[in-house]
């Protein structure tokens, strides 16, 4: 029998992604912590906070699923054996629980308030205990091993008994189905940055800088020197790993080096901004135009081919090398966006669990796939495997799930069902009010008993109490209890930060047999005691909003929590790599797929490919890919077909593919659709005689002549960023210079000059290497300008003329010129972009917001659920964005991970339970505004009752569908209108 | 006349969207920064859920001034709706000027979710401007 329980071990982002959508699919896990607090360690996009970005409490729900039963987390934490098999894993672990137990913890403060020892800071004065205050998140407090002196008066005060300044270390052992490790970002030690001045107080890195700036916003006031507290008018930032060969850069850093010298021009026009870095390196959508953002606003860009820093006085010099001639530039700060140095964990995970490094120091894993390592049945995800972006973290975050249930047993963990809900209709309602004391704290502040008296005599109020507490397991029993006994039918808590314990006051009102929907929580603390300081207007207000809860809960109806049915099959809209990849997973983990192919042939663009750069065979594994979904029962594959009809919500979709050429017609039902449509390249008829010339080639013709051995040239010219990177087509295509680099080596091997004429080597994370190999082999490289392509000089002899960016002209003859192109969106995008009503991007690819890139943009789109929010369409592959034949694999792996969390559910709660928006019937005309609204497409129009509908799983209660019905038909079952508006008169008495 | 203008304590509503304004809030109180206590908050899912009735009738009872906090533009947690909320308070206003209003009765403002200072400046900054104002003259009755 299989375990079925996960062991994820680190706090990256692709191990949280993965703990979270296997509680989803219906299986615990065990996280282990390293670090004291919940991100003392901190994952990349926490170090980098690219785009002044951190959301962490959106993609970190840990303490719900803590909350829930699902997730188990263990702090200060360390592997020490591993025995057994994938599938039955005994893991050995020691770890220490931290001082104080965060579950039990009401954030009462007693503690600070009691200890004696007060330690001075660069920040300020502290307490030995001391809070970090997190706004989502469980607020953390930490001690001082230094100063504290363990005289345990804290322990002394705490009302729940969850501080104890002794916590020994203990050890563990657990048994699982895997492992999955996400150890996180680590960045470069401060002696590695050095030569870029790190130590001198005016030069900071990025990430300090982004961490400070998120209270405030990055401000004017951010650039404040920390030497003198002078406003820097004269800064330099610089991307350290082109510098540095102690760090790899990881994806998004030059868009991050770009964006910070965007936004310093932006909030202080008047300074006098410079960035330094070799190569643009930014390709995912949008990235290219950050650079010309910031160039347009008139930030300067060396592209220095070295550089260092050194301190003179106050101020910095850059000294750096440009196109062979040496400069000196004096600054008043430097700003060093950094990368990541190689994980020094490697060395226990190699040790304790056998898994492999690769020769760069980071964890190996297999090609094509989510994190095999070279142990079975132990992953490796996220920044730990190589230097990525954020959303391919994030992707291999779910990737991993698609890969890991083979090894696991049965589902394990399920939410518990609620108790069942006394029956209320027909009784008039009875209100309770329970005040929370928080222990007697709210005493030395506020009356609670005057208070008390007061809210007894509000009409409709049948009982006040004030309780010690609300939010503990023993003090949430007792409340409940106390609301059973009071035969009350509604119920107002007046508590404290809702944000962070709503899911246990709604647990009370459920433990006490009611339906959530009929009671109210105030909060007593952070909107009256810690806010003000006038006991008797505090007194005012408190009543005042208790007023107003009373009046709306007196209105309050109980629903039932809607569900919706769902579909199981799921249809897949093309037949390359992406495609088949899909599909092979789905059947894989028993789901119906229906595989539609335009062509006759399945392989999509990747049946030319032999190998990618780093020699991984994909026309083997292309091959393979082909036969197992051929001969897979679950698979039905239909090719020639084209979707010609389709309709339906998330969940539920029809759809009708016409075969072109027999007009056959098969119906076809589905709970999500995946978008494997690929892409095309880009043809650049018109340009250096391609078409008319036969020595004019694009890199994938070239590819399959070397294949066939029928390249008889001596020397080669390849031009890069050909159509790319320019007004029609603002963005980079990602693999032309790896397509470039892999031809060349493969051309130089038999003996051909190969010169590479580009603008930006984008040679991304481990590809950097082959740059390196490259230029030892003998390819020459040479750079031009974005406004001076190299020309065709003469077709007899083949020449090829370009004026370089250190102002020399060249003149080359080639007997083969080859021409990197980019990848186009497919033609038929925007006919099916119609048909699905999606989205499609500025560019014609099809935009996502579940997958949005960059990351840092997308987080701000993803919302709960984050699954359905692209209404169960999965855009992967080429389709999405260009990419490699590896990278189409993850996204295919990231939509399984994602579809595999609903689709096999017979039916589908809605995600906020039964707070969800509903339609009074009698009312809609079915004029369909809040079918436009709905920002999760969860409202249509029944086209037989010509009324709107809900689906249920798919809203988030917003409202912004009730305020767009012009017939007040739509309402939010906890925020009706008829009880929103007594609401807010009680609120002003 | 200035002594009674200096003890009219202005009454203000204040609808705050959870993901932002609601935990700027929150954060403020955690971090005890201290603002008046005039202002008294509905907690709404997302700013787009004030319906134009809401303001006008909070008005019209008793209150001074009404504040809508949504998030920043493009932060919206659902991605629109503070930009919905943005015109229905815009219309909102235009109609009460009509009534006889002073404008500045309503306030819109961005607060994201970590600035918690900046959203006690905001309520601070609006019980100053409606105290300046005095009281509400469409005022028909409050609620006693």
């Amino acid at each position: 029998m299989a375990e079925s329980t996960v062991l994820v071990y680190g706090t990256n982002l692709a191990g949280y992604r993965a703990a979270y959508a296997l509680a989803k699919i219906g299986y615990k896990t065990i996280l282990l912590n390293r670090g004291a607090y919940v991100d003392q360690y901190r994952n990349q996009a926490l170090a980098q906070l690219p785009l002044d970005f951190c959301w962490i409490c959106g993609h970190m729900p840990q303490r719900l699923f803590i909350g829930l039963g699902a997730m188990e987390v263990h702090y200060n934490a360390q592997i020490l054996e591993v025995n057994g098999e994938p599938g039955n894993f005994v893991v050995r672990f020691k770890k220490r629980d931290p001082y104080v137990n965060n579950f039990a913890c009401t954030e009462c403060s007693a503690c600070v308030t009691a200890c004696p020892i007060e330690v001075e800071t660069p920040s300020g004065k502290r307490k030995a205990i001391y809070e970090i205050p997190y706004i989502g998140w469980e607020n953390v407090y930490l001690i001082d091993d230094k100063n504290c002196t363990k005289c345990g008066k804290c322990e002394e005060v705490c009302p729940t008994k969850c501080l104890k300044v002794d916590r020994p270390v203990e050890e563990k052992e657990v048994k699982v189905g895997a492992i999955i490790l996400a150890t996180e970002y680590e960045e470069p030690l401060d002696e590695d940055l050095k030569k870029f001045g790190y130590g001198h107080p005016n030069v900071v890195k990025n990430s300090d800088l982004a961490r400070r700036s998120l209270l405030t916003n990055f401000v004017r006031n951010s650039l404040i020197r920390p030497s003198d507290g002078k406003l820097a008018q004269k800064i330099a930032v610089i991307l350290t790993p082109q510098y540095n060969p102690k760090e790899f850069e990881s994806y998004n850093l030059s868009v991050s080096c770009v964006y910070r010298a965007y936004r310093i021009k932006e909030v202080y026009p008047e300074a006098n901004v410079k960035m330094f870095f070799r190569e643009f390196k930014g390709y995912g959508k949008g990235h290219y135009q950050w650079l010309e953002k910031a160039l347009s606003k008139g930030v300067e860009l060396a592209r220095a081919d070295d550089l260092e820093v050194i301190g003179k006085g106050e101020n910095l010099v850059v000294k750096y090398s440009l196109y062979g001639k040496a400069y000196e530039e004096e600054f008043e700060m430097v700003i060093l966006v950094t990368g990541q140095r190689a994980p020094s964990v490697m060395e226990e995970l190699r040790k304790v669990l056998k898994v492999e490094p690769d020769e760069f120091g980071f964890c190996k894993v297999d090609p094509f796939t989510s994190g095999k390592t070279s142990v079975e049945g132990i992953f490796a995800v996220g920044e730990l495997t190589g230097p990525k972006g954020n959303p391919e973290i994030v992707w291999e975050g779910y990737g991993v799930v698609s890969e890991v249930l083979k090894y696991l047993g049965e589902p394990n963990f399920a939410p518990q069902p609620p108790p069942p809900f006394r029956e209320v209709r027909g009784e008039p309602p009875k209100v309770g009010v329970f005040i929370c004391s928080c222990f007697g704290e709210f005493n030395n502040y506020i009356d609670l008993e005057r208070l008390k008296s007061k809210v007894s005599e509000i009409p409709g109020v049948t009982h006040v109490d004030v309780v010690k507490g609300c939010c503990t397991p023993p003090t949430m029993q007792e409340v409940a209890q106390k609301i059973k006994e009071s035969g009350v039918n509604r119920v107002v808590l007046a508590v404290c930060t809702i944000l962070q314990k709503l899911l246990r006051f709604r647990r009370v009102v459920m433990m006490a047999g009611l339906n959530p929907l009929l009671s109210e929580f105030l909060r007593l603390r952070e909107d009256v005691i810690r806010v003000h300081e006038d006991r008797d207007k505090m007194l005012e207000k408190a009543y005042a909003l208790i007023y107003g809860g009373v009046e709306k809960v007196k209105r309050a109806v109980a629903y039932a929590t809607p569900v919706g049915k769902i579909k199981t099959g799921v249809i897949v809209l093309g037949g390359g790599p992406a495609g088949l990849e899909v599909a092979r997973l789905l059947a894989e983990n028993k789901v119906p797929v229906f595989l539609v192919e335009k062509s006759k042939e399945l392989g999509g663009l990747a049946k030319t490919l032999t190998r990618d750069l780093e020699g991984h065979n994909i026309r083997d594994h292309l091959a393979e890919l082909i036969r197992t979904v051929e001969e897979n029962e679950r698979i039905k594959v239909f090719k020639g077909f084209e979707l010609v009809e389709f309709t339906g919500t998330a969940g539920n979709y029809y759809a009708l593919i016409e075969n072109k050429e027999s007009h056959e017609k098969v119906f076809l039902e589905a709970g999500a659709v995946v978008l494997a449509v690929g892409g095309v390249e880009f043809k650049p008829y018109g340009a250096y005689y391609y078409g008319e010339d036969d020595r004019v080639l694009t890199q994938r013709e070239l590819e399959e002549a070397i294949s066939k051995d029928a390249v008889k040239a001596k020397k080669v010219v390849m031009i890069q960023c050909v159509g790319s990177r320019n007004e029609t087509r603002p963005y980079c295509s990602r693999v032309c210079c790896s397509h470039a680099l892999k031809n060349a080596l493969a051309l130089v091997e038999k003996g051909v000059e190969v010169t590479i004429l580009y603008r930006d080597l984008n040679t991304y994370g481990f590809k950097e290497n082959y740059k390196k190999i490259a230029e030892e082999s003998g390819i020459k490289f040479i750079r031009f300008g974005k406004d001076k392509y190299p020309q065709v000089i003469s077709r007899d002899p083949l020449t090829v003329k370009v004026e370089t960016t250190s102002g020399d002209e060249l003149t080359l003859n080639a007997d083969l010129l080859v021409l990197s192109v980019g990848i186009i969106p497919n033609p038929d995008n925007e006919r099916l972009a119609k048909l699905l009503n999606f989205r499609l991007d500025e560019y014609g690819f099809f935009d996502s917001d579940a997958n949005a890139c960059p990351y840092e943009e997308a987080i701000k789109r993803i919302m709960k659920p984050f699954e359905l929010s692209t209404k169960g369409i999965f855009a992967v592959g080429l389709a999405h964005s260009p990419r490699s034949y590896t990278e189409a694999i993850l996204t295919a792996k990231d939509a399984v991970g994602k579809i595999l969390t609903f689709i096999r559910k017979p039916q589908l709660p809605a995600p906020n339970a039964m707070y969800v928006s509903a339609v009074k019937e009698f009312k809609c005309t079915g004029c369909g505004m809040c079918v436009v609204v709905c920002p999760y497409y969860a409202r249509s129009i029944d086209k037989g009752r010509k009324i709107a509908t809900v689906t249920p799983y798919l809203c988030d209660s917003c409202g912004a569908c009730l305020v767009a019905c012009p017939s007040e038909a739509a309402y939010l079952r906890d925020a009706r209108g008829e009880m929103m508006v007594p609401y807010i008169d009680a609120l002003l008495m | 006349m200035n002594e009674a203008k200096e003890k009219f304590e202005p009454k203000l509503v204040g609808f705050l969207c959870y993901w932002c304004s609601y935990t700027a809030a929150d954060l403020a109180g955690i971090s005890r920064l201290k603002y008046p206590p005039n202002i008294r908050i509905i907690r709404v899912m997302c700013s787009s859920r004030v319906d134009p009735v809401f303001i006008i009738k909070a008005l019209l009872d008793g209150a001074d001034g009404v504040l809508v906090a949504g998030c920043k533009p493009g932060d919206c947690h659902y991605q629109k709706g503070n930009y919905y909320a943005r015109r229905k308070v815009a219309l909102t206003k235009k109609i009460l000027e009509s009534l006889g209003l002073e404008p500045g009765r309503v306030m819109l403002s961005w607060i994201p979710a970590s600035e918690a200072p900046k959203f006690a400046e905001v309520v601070k900054e609006f019980t100053e401007r409606v105290r300046e104002l005095g009281p509400n003259p469409i005022k028909r009755s409050s609620f006693s």
